[in-house]
């Protein structure tokens, strides 16, 4: 059985997010020792340097999507199913950055979907718990494993599906939030596939460096970042990292 | 104590409470453990239940994952030393993390 990691990254105008797939690469094949699948456009692909062994799908990404005023290039992922030339596939993030193999070993269970509800404040500030208006509970598609099969191919089908009618679910569910997010998405297609009714998840909390952390040092270990005026770190630990500029660190 | 020393004494115990969660999340990410294709924590709940069942019944044992599942477990004395190796794993580099927050707290 063929196993993988896929990931999705586009620059844009104002984001080299290929610098920040350089460093997630180098910490998956060090840590999950996996192969891995980057679904890009040549436009980006340009810009990269050697990877070593890495699989490249090219597709134009699609457009549109704005995050604080500027180009989100984030729509393409309902396509993992089709674009994954693997049996079972861990999708990420590239600011996803595996410090450790704790990823790996749910490419190996018997599920066919498995995402994760769960985030945390690597700040210590809560600022991921804030008031729910949605009637339906979000899900973290910065991670989430899929196995090819019936079941996996309609949660995608699913996400097309919310994908087209965003607007509708969004109302339909009182998400407030009006941009399109693949959190929402997933979150909206798990919840109709699986007939309204709890869904099997993966049981981490992801750990989550708000936007406003300066990441100071990365290197093959672990991460230091600033915020205000505190400097802290940590080592051997996953940590999503959501200020771009690590792109330049 | 003057306010800068007010502010300098704020900040410590700030680096240390963040250095903590993150060590404990840390630690929790690491009792997740896979096996016979389930999802389980190796935590002390598990563990003593692994135990207990092993001691108190004949294999197989059926235990549930972390999704509720039941998972028929044909070996459970192998299945309680993965548990148990997975959560010293955690627990110890938690531990070793600990004695850094001691020092900077004196």
């Amino acid at each position: 059985m063929k196993k993988g990691v896929l990931l999705f990254c586009f620059d844009t105008p104002d984001s080299q997010y290929h610098k920040i797939l350089e460093k997630c690469v180098a910490l998956i094949k060090k840590n999950l020792k996996l192969e891995v699948t980057v679904v890009t456009n040549f436009e980006t692909y340009k810009h990269l340097k050697p990877l070593g062994f890495v699989n490249y799908k090219f597709i134009e990404p699609e457009l549109g999507n704005k995050k604080n005023g500027l180009e989100w290039r984030n729509v393409d992922r309902h396509m993992a199913y089709e674009l994954s030339p693997y049996d079972v596939t861990l999708v990420m993030d590239i600011d996803y950055f595996p410090f450790t193999d704790n990823l790996r070993q749910f490419l190996d269970t018997r599920y066919d979907f498995l995402i994760s509800k769960n985030a945390y404040d690597m700040t210590n500030r809560n600022s991921f718990d804030t008031r729910r208006f949605s009637m339906i509970d979000m899900v973290w598609a910065t991670v989430f494993v899929f196995r090819k099969g019936k079941k996996a191919k309609r949660v995608f089908d699913m996400i097309k599906y919310a994908k087209q009618y965003y607007t509708y679910f969004m109302d339909m569910y009182r998400v407030r939030d009006r941009r399109f997010r693949n959190d929402y998405a997933f979150a909206i297609a798990l919840e109709q596939a699986n007939g309204m009714i709890a869904y099997d998840t993966l049981p981490i909390t992801l750990p989550t460096l708000p936007p406003d952390c300066k990441v100071l040092k990365m290197d093959d270990e672990g991460i230091a970042w600033q915020y205000n005026d505190q400097v802290n770190y940590t080592k051997d630990q996953d940590v999503h990292v959501l200020n771009k500029e690590v792109a330049n660190v | 104590m003057d306010i800068g020393e007010l502010k300098k004494q704020s900040d410590i115990s700030y680096d240390i409470a963040v250095a903590k969660r993150n060590a404990l999340e840390k630690a929790h990410a690491r009792l997740v453990v896979v096996y016979n294709e389930h999802i389980f924590r190796a935590d002390a709940e598990t563990i003593n239940l692994v135990k207990t069942l092993g001691e108190a019944h004949t294999s197989p044992l059926y235990v549930l994952d972390t999704n509720n599942n039941p998972v028929e477990i044909s070996e459970p004395e192998e299945f309680l030393k993965t548990l148990v190796a997975r959560n010293q794993e955690a627990i110890s580099s938690y531990h070793q993390m600990s004695k850094t927050f001691a020092k900077r707290g004196d």
